[in-house]
């Protein structure tokens, strides 16, 4: 009775231990893909220039 | 002239050493914390009453600046209006800045001004907008980006910021948008250079949907790094720097010029500011609460994108050191607010 409990938990063990590796995976990937590369192309030309006290006031 | 301030944290003891008004006869301070009480009075030269508690409704200021942090500002803003004073909140949480702004009734009708959000962003960011907007014919679309944080209650909204949902104003409604969403580079002022900005609970678009509510698009985003996102939905893991700065501000404001019609000139705007949030937050709080006791503040509750003459506000905060720098050259393709999630 035993033996044969364990033998159709067997393939079910095997089953959730496939989901969760494929659950972490997806998640690393995910996380990966969150925080790498940036969130676009910094201008090419021009730049900042400091504003005076008469181009603030016209 | 009398000035009330509660909260004498990092923001707030810069406040209250930038309350250098020769009209200013008494300035009272407010803090849970009476060491930092008497720093900051040995720090003043005018008549300093240190205080315990809340402001007194029963003996009222002519203005009152909430400078504590985020939540509890709403309750004592009423309180002080319907005493006579009028109010200039620093505070930067969303929630918080609804309840402000549904206090307009109240300062309407006791003819007093609430300034809501007057500090670095929004605050600073709001009156570079306003400065913007003023150039064009028709405002099209807003986009605000901060990056740094004042002192630690300031890092802390921070970190709340980016875990919960941001509103975004797209073609005439309000959208959620997930915190941390959006990935934007956008370009501050030296040294701050490009930061990877992102959307947060950040109150700077419901401030100025109300000024431009026909513009399409109004975004508000926040620098931040890949451990913030990391660790954004976990609590804080170390205590915050005493002072995150230096920061920045960038706001795009893109409309037509010459007309309002659809063959006016599409133009676009860009201005930002590098300095220390506490800093420039306490400068804009304390040019701002001299004015509003002064009377020259609009009435009812609104932020400072409801300010006229923005420029000549900008010019006093330029003579008190903060610098405003405007972008000019080719911007990237797809601008800054436009890209897609």
């Amino acid at each position: 009775m035993t033996e044969r409990a364990a033998g159709t938990l067997e393939p079910m063990l095997t089953l959730v231990r496939r989901v969760a590796a494929a659950l972490g995976m997806a998640g690393l990937i995910a996380t990966l893909f969150r925080l790498r590369g940036s969130g676009g192309v910094p201008p090419q030309t021009g730049g900042w220039r400091e504003l005076t006290e008469t181009d603030l006031t016209r | 002239m009398r000035i009330a301030l509660a909260g004498l944290g990092t923001t707030g003891s810069h406040l209250a050493r930038q309350l250098r008004d020769p009209d200013i006869t008494e300035i009272r301070l407010f803090d849970i914390d009476q060491q930092r009480i008497r720093a900051v009075r040995g720090a003043l030269d005018v008549r300093v009453s240190p205080r315990s508690g809340a402001p007194d409704p029963e003996d009222p200021p002519d203005v009152t600046v909430l400078a504590t942090p985020a939540g509890g500002h709403v309750q004592l803003a009423a309180k002080m209006l319907e005493a006579g004073s009028h109010v200039v909140s620093i505070s930067d949480d969303p929630d918080e800045v609804v309840g402000l702004l549904a206090l307009d009734g109240l300062a309407r009708s006791v003819d007093r001004s609430l300034v809501v959000g007057a500090g670095f962003c929004p605050g600073l960011s709001s009156l570079l907008v306003r400065f913007a907007a003023d150039q064009l014919d028709l405002v099209e679309g807003i986009s605000v980006s901060r990056a740094g944080t004042a002192g630690p209650a300031c890092a802390r909204q921070h970190h709340r910021a980016l875990k919960h949902d941001g509103r975004d104003w797209r073609d005439g409604r309000w959208e959620l948008r997930r915190g941390g969403s959006g990935r934007d580079l956008a370009w501050f002022p030296e040294p701050i250079g490009a930061r990877d900005c992102y959307r947060g609970a950040l109150p700077s678009p419901i401030l100025l949907q109300r000024r431009y509510p026909e513009a399409r698009r109004i975004s508000a985003r926040m620098a931040a790094t890949r451990r913030d996102r990391l660790t954004g939905r976990l609590p804080m893991l170390r205590k915050p720097h005493r002072d995150g700065g230096p920061g920045g501000i960038r706001v795009e404001v893109r409309g037509r010029a010459g007309g309002a019609g659809p063959t006016a000139a599409v133009e676009t705007l860009v201005y930002g500011v590098m300095d220390h949030p506490s800093v420039a937050a306490a400068t804009v709080a304390a040019v701002v609460a001299t004015r509003t006791a002064r009377g020259q503040g609009p009435p009812g509750a609104d932020g400072l994108v409801a300010w006229a003459e923005p420029g000549e506000l900008l010019s006093e905060l330029a003579r008190r050191g903060i610098q405003i720098a405007a972008f000019s050259g080719q911007l990237d393709p797809a601008p800054t607010g436009q890209t897609p999630a």
